[in-house]
C-alpha cells in the first residue's frame, strides 16, 4: 500500500476517533446530569410517596412548594398588590423578586398547565441547565462535575432545586455569568447580571465579580492599578456591561415606584416579616448558642449558623484559589441576609454555584472521598426531602 | 454588525455610540433611583414601612357594635370581634386575642350618641421574670382615657369612661392601645412582635 494513502487512512482514524471521542464526551456531560435528575426524582418521590397518602403527581408538586413557593405561586398567577394590600394583612409580596415567576407565567401562557405543575417541571429543567454550564467553569473535571450533578439533582438539598423556588433559575444564571467572565464576554456577563438582579436581591451584586474579572483582564494585558479607571472610560463596552448589570433591579424599582409608590418597598417590607438590622456576627452568635432541649441533634438557629460560617469558609478558599470575583460575591450574599437573621441561610448559600462547585472540586479530589460524597448526597436526599415535607425550619 | 465590532472599534462615531448607549442606562438608572429615593405613598405606609414610628398598621377595618353586648375576643367570639381589629393584634384564639406590637387598634361603627361611654374589658398581662406587670395606655379618638397597670398573669377587669366630648360627631369609635412595656421575644427580634396583653372581653354601655 503506498505510504500517502496510509497516511490519509490513519488521519482518517484519527479524525472519526476524535469525532467518536468528542460525541461520547458529549452524550456523557449531558447524560451524567440527566441520570442524576432521573434518581433525584426518584428519591424524592420516595420520601414523598412515605408521607403522603395521595400518591398522584398534582399532589407531589403541592407538597413541595413550602415557605416562599407559596408567594411565587401567588405572584405567578396574580402579579403584585398595590397599596392598602388587600385582605387586611401587612406582608406585600414586593419582597419576591419577579424574574422566575414571570417565566413561570409566561410559560403558562402558552401551556395551559397549572401554575406548580409548570414550576415543577421547569425548576428541574434549570437545574440541568446549571449542570451543563458548569462542565466548562469546572475544567472539564468530570469526577466534580458529576458530583455537582448530583448535589443540584439528586442531593441532601435536590428539593431546592425541584420546587417553585428562585434557586433553580438563580443558579443556572449565575454559572452562566461566571461562564461569560471566564471567557471574558463582558455583555453576556452583564445581561446575565441584569436577569440575576430580577431574580433575587442579591444577583446585582455579581457585578463585582464582573468589574474584579475586568480589573484582572487589565493587568493581565500589563496595566496598572492605578491606570484601571481610564482604561475602563476607555472602554464603552465595559462600561455598558457594568451599567446593564443592575437593570433588572432597576426595572422592578421602576414597577414598584409606579404600583405602590415606592421603588423600595422590596426593602420596606421586609419589617412586616420581622427582619431587622443587626450585627451578622450577633445573630451568627444567637444562632449558634440555641442549643437543643432534648435532642442531640442541632437546633434550626445552629443549622443556619453553621450553614453561613461553612459558606463563608468556602468563599474564603475561593479567593485563596483567587477566584475573587466569586469569592466577594459569595461573602456578601451570605452576609447581606445575615444583617437581617438567620432566616433561610442553607437555602441562600446552596443557591451558591460558586461555592457549590467548589465543594464538588475539593470532595472529588480523590476517589474515597468522591465516593463517599456520592453516596453520603444519594443518602441525605431521602431524609432531606422528608424534614422539607415537614416544614423542618432550618430548611425554609 | 458584531456588538464588540462596534463597541471596541476606534473609530468615533462608534465608539460614540457605546458611550451614548452607556450614558443612556445611566441616565436610566439614575432618574429610577430618584424616584424611588422619593416615594410617593400615604401617612399609614410612610409611618409602618419607611419612618418605622409605627408598629401597627393602619388598616380600613371596622367592626359593628351596638352598645351593651359583650364581644368575646377569644376564638369563640372571632366572628365578631375580627372586624373590630385593626392592626397590632394576632389571633383570637383560645385564652384571647393577644396584642402584637407596641400599639393595638379597634375601631368601631357606632349609632349616635348623647352621652358617654363605660368601657368594661377583661384582659391579661403578659408577663416574663423579671417582668412582672404591663402599663396600658388607652385612647379613645385619639385622646388619652385610661391608663393601667397589670401585674401578673390573672385576667384583670378593666373599666373607664369614655367621655362624650370624645365621641361628638363621630360615627365611629377608634381605640388605640399603648404598651411602654411590651415584652419582645429576644434581644434580637423586630418590635412588631413585642407581647403585651391578652384581650378577652370587650363590652361599652351607654352613661
Amino acid at each position: 500500500m503506498p505510504s500517502g494513502r496510509v497516511e490519509a487512512d490513519l488521519a482518517l482514524e484519527n479524525a472519526a476517533r476524535a469525532k467518536s471521542g468528542i460525541r461520547l464526551m458529549v452524550i456523557t456531560v449531558a447524560g451524567v446530569p440527566l441520570l442524576f435528575l432521573l434518581s433525584g426524582l426518584a428519591i424524592r418521590y420516595a420520601a414523598f410517596a412515605s408521607v403522603s397518602a395521595d400518591p398522584s403527581l398534582a399532589a407531589y408538586a403541592r407538597a413541595f412548594c413550602k415557605w416562599d413557593c407559596t408567594w411565587y405561586v401567588d405572584i405567578s398567577e396574580q402579579g403584585y398588590e398595590r397599596f392598602p394590600i388587600p385582605g387586611h394583612t401587612n406582608i406585600g409580596r414586593w419582597g419576591f423578586f419577579p424574574l422566575y415567576p414571570m417565566l413561570v407565567a409566561g410559560i403558562r401562557s402558552v401551556f395551559p398547565f397549572p401554575t406548580l405543575l409548570i414550576a415543577t417541571v421547569a425548576s428541574p429543567a434549570c437545574a440541568y441547565a446549571s449542570c451543563l454550564v458548569a462542565w466548562p467553569l469546572m475544567e472539564r473535571n468530570m469526577r466534580a462535575y458529576a458530583l455537582y450533578c448530583a448535589f443540584l439533582m439528586s442531593g441532601p438539598f435536590s428539593f431546592y432545586f425541584a420546587a417553585f423556588l428562585t434557586e433553580p433559575l438563580f443558579v443556572l444564571l449565575t454559572s452562566c455569568l461566571f461562564l461569560a467572565l471566564k471567557r471574558s464576554n463582558y455583555l453576556a456577563a452583564g445581561i446575565s447580571c441584569a436577569l440575576l438582579s430580577a431574580t433575587r436581591p442579591v444577583g446585582v451584586l455579581a457585578v463585582f465579580a464582573t468589574v474584579i474579572r475586568m480589573f484582572e483582564d487589565h493587568r493581565a494585558r500589563g496595566g496598572s492599578v492605578i491606570g484601571f479607571p481610564r482604561w475602563l472610560l476607555g472602554r464603552p463596552d465595559l462600561l455598558v456591561a457594568i451599567l446593564i448589570s443592575p437593570a433588572g433591579l432597576f426595572a422592578y424599582i421602576l414597577y414598584l415606584t409606579v404600583t405602590v409608590g415606592d421603588g423600595f418597598a422590596f426593602v420596606h417590607v421586609q419589617r412586616a416579616f420581622g427582619r431587622v438590622a443587626g450585627d451578622p456576627l450577633l445573630f451568627l452568635w444567637d444562632g449558634l448558642s440555641y442549643h437543643p432541649m432534648s435532642s442531640w441533634l442541632p437546633t434550626a438557629p445552629q443549622w443556619s449558623a453553621l450553614t453561613a460560617i461553612a459558606g463563608l469558609g468556602l468563599s474564603v478558599m475561593l479567593a485563596v484559589r483567587r477566584q475573587y470575583g466569586a469569592a466577594l460575591f459569595c461573602a456578601i450574599a451570605i452576609t447581606l441576609p445575615l444583617t437581617s437573621n438567620l432566616a433561610s441561610m442553607v437555602r441562600y448559600v446552596v443557591g451558591l454555584a460558586p461555592l457549590s462547585m467548589l465543594a464538588a472540586v475539593l470532595l472529588s479530589a480523590s476517589k474515597p472521598t468522591f465516593a463517599a460524597a456520592l453516596i453520603f448526597f444519594l443518602a441525605t436526599c431521602y431524609f432531606m426531602t422528608v424534614a422539607w415535607l415537614g416544614g423542618y425550619l432550618a430548611l425554609a | 454588525m458584531r456588538w464588540l465590532e462596534l463597541t471596541r472599534s476606534t473609530r468615533p462615531a462608534q465608539l460614540l455610540c457605546g458611550y451614548a448607549l452607556a450614558g443612556a442606562l445611566a441616565a436610566a438608572e439614575l432618574a429610577i433611583l430618584a424616584l424611588a429615593l422619593d416615594p410617593k405613598v400615604n401617612d399609614d405606609y410612610r409611618a409602618y414601612y419607611i419612618d418605622k414610628t409605627t408598629t401597627c398598621l393602619n388598616r380600613d377595618a371596622v367592626g359593628r357594635y351596638t352598645p351593651g353586648r359583650t364581644v368575646s375576643f377569644r376564638s369563640n367570639g372571632a366572628r365578631e370581634a375580627m372586624p373590630m381589629m385593626v392592626c397590632g393584634w394576632s389571633g383570637p384564639v383560645a385564652d384571647g386575642t393577644h396584642s402584637l406590637g407596641e400599639t393595638s387598634r379597634l375601631r368601631l361603627a357606632m349609632p349616635p350618641l348623647r352621652d358617654g361611654l363605660l368601657a368594661t374589658l377583661e384582659m391579661n398581662a403578659v408577663i416574663r421574670p423579671p417582668q412582672l406587670s404591663q402599663r396600658i395606655v388607652i385612647s379613645a379618638n385619639g385622646t388619652e382615657v385610661h391608663r393601667v397597670t397589670l401585674s401578673g398573669a390573672a385576667p384583670t377587669t378593666v373599666s373607664f369612661v369614655i367621655p362624650q366630648a370624645v365621641l361628638a360627631g363621630n360615627d365611629r369609635l377608634e381605640m388605640a392601645f399603648d404598651y411602654p412595656d411590651g415584652i419582645a421575644q429576644s434581644p434580637a427580634a423586630s418590635n412588631i412582635y413585642n407581647r403585651a396583653i391578652k384581650l378577652t372581653s370587650f363590652r361599652l354601655d351607654r352613661l
